[in-house]
């Protein structure tokens, strides 16, 4: 091969690969909203309570770059939201709750209600500003449906 | 975890290295598409030799992070924070797989082995330099699902 369709092939490969870093990017922290199954602390192996308005659930590992900065950021939500708890899980050990929640990625969170059930899902790391309209959402949600006084809970 | 408390690194430090090892890499590429065999072959040894240093050694003992530290990151503003040494240590080890397997068949003489696992390693390396990506790390979580790392022997630890 000559050099001139070696740079082409180099160019090539650069800018597929620019292309992969751009759509990972964008997929970075997007929240997807589910309606999941209800998990329990006990699911998870948590040792505390989950939160009664909502519980930020974060899928972590040891060799995660950016589940320290998640950990911290929906700490800090959680800390200002009554009712929030942030729990991080560790997956290093328990590869089992991996497959159960199809995580492929970390940090993977789940936000769920106050009845622990999974409202949305976040794949890598998520923005404030997102988590807060999800936590505003469920929180709408939940006071929509107690003012109509639904009796099946 | 009775674990000795981990070297904690400028993230841009790994960012740095990657970036170096990515533009190396495409160099590799390049050669072996003009037919350059043996100097590609020399290259990507290097650069496997590299990789394992900052596997075995910590990607904080890495002679990339020495010269981040000696010429870039006293013209760059203080880190706004410090990162575990473990997860860029993690992909350097996976750099060191794809790179060693590029390397062995390129010695048994298997067409195309050294440009294309160079290319691989170049995927990563360019992802993690330019977009922060650490494709390694996603790669950990990958094989502990598949078993590969079997550490569920142990109990769990408490979060």
């Amino acid at each position: 091969m000559n050099s001139f369709e070696a740079i082409g092939l180099l160019f090539a490969l650069l800018a597929a690969t620019t292309v992969l870093g751009l759509v990972l990017r964008a997929r970075q922290g997007r929240v997807a909203h589910v309606f999941g199954d209800v998990i329990t602390p006990a699911d998870v192996a948590a040792t505390v309570a989950f939160g009664p308005a909502a519980t930020l659930l974060q899928f972590s590992t040891e060799l995660c770059a950016r589940c320290p900065g998640t950990r911290r950021l929906l700490r800090a939500v959680a800390e200002q939201r009554p009712g929030v708890v942030h729990v991080e899980v560790d997956l290093t050990n328990r590869p089992d709750l991996a497959k159960r929640y199809a995580v492929l990625q970390t940090p993977t969170t789940l936000i769920l209600d106050g009845a622990g059930r999974v409202q949305a899902r976040v794949g890598g790391a998520p923005t404030r500003a997102d988590i807060g309209t999800t936590l505003d959402s469920i929180a709408r949600n939940t006071t929509s449906s107690s003012t109509l006084g639904s009796s099946h809970v | 975890m009775s674990k000795t408390p981990r070297a904690r690194l400028d993230p841009r430090g790994p960012r740095f290295g990657a970036g170096l090892t990515a533009v190396l890499l495409l160099l590799v590429v390049f050669m072996s598409l003009t037919g350059a065999s043996a100097a590609a072959l020399a290259l990507l040894a290097a650069i496997t030799a590299l990789f394992a240093w900052g596997a075995l050694a910590g990607a904080g003992r890495h002679p990339y992070g020495a010269l981040f530290k000696k010429f870039v990151r006293p013209r760059l503003a203080p880190p706004t924070e410090l990162e575990d040494a473990a997860p860029p240590t993690f992909a350097q080890g996976v750099g060191l797989a794809v790179t060693l397997v590029g390397l062995i068949l390129g010695l048994a003489g298997v067409p195309g082995a050294v440009g294309i696992a160079a290319a691989a390693a170049f995927v990563a390396a360019f992802l993690n330099a330019v977009f922060d990506y650490c494709l390694g790390c996603q790669i950990y979580l990958l094989l502990l699902r598949s078993g590969v790392l079997n550490r569920g022997g142990r109990a769990a630890q408490n979060v």
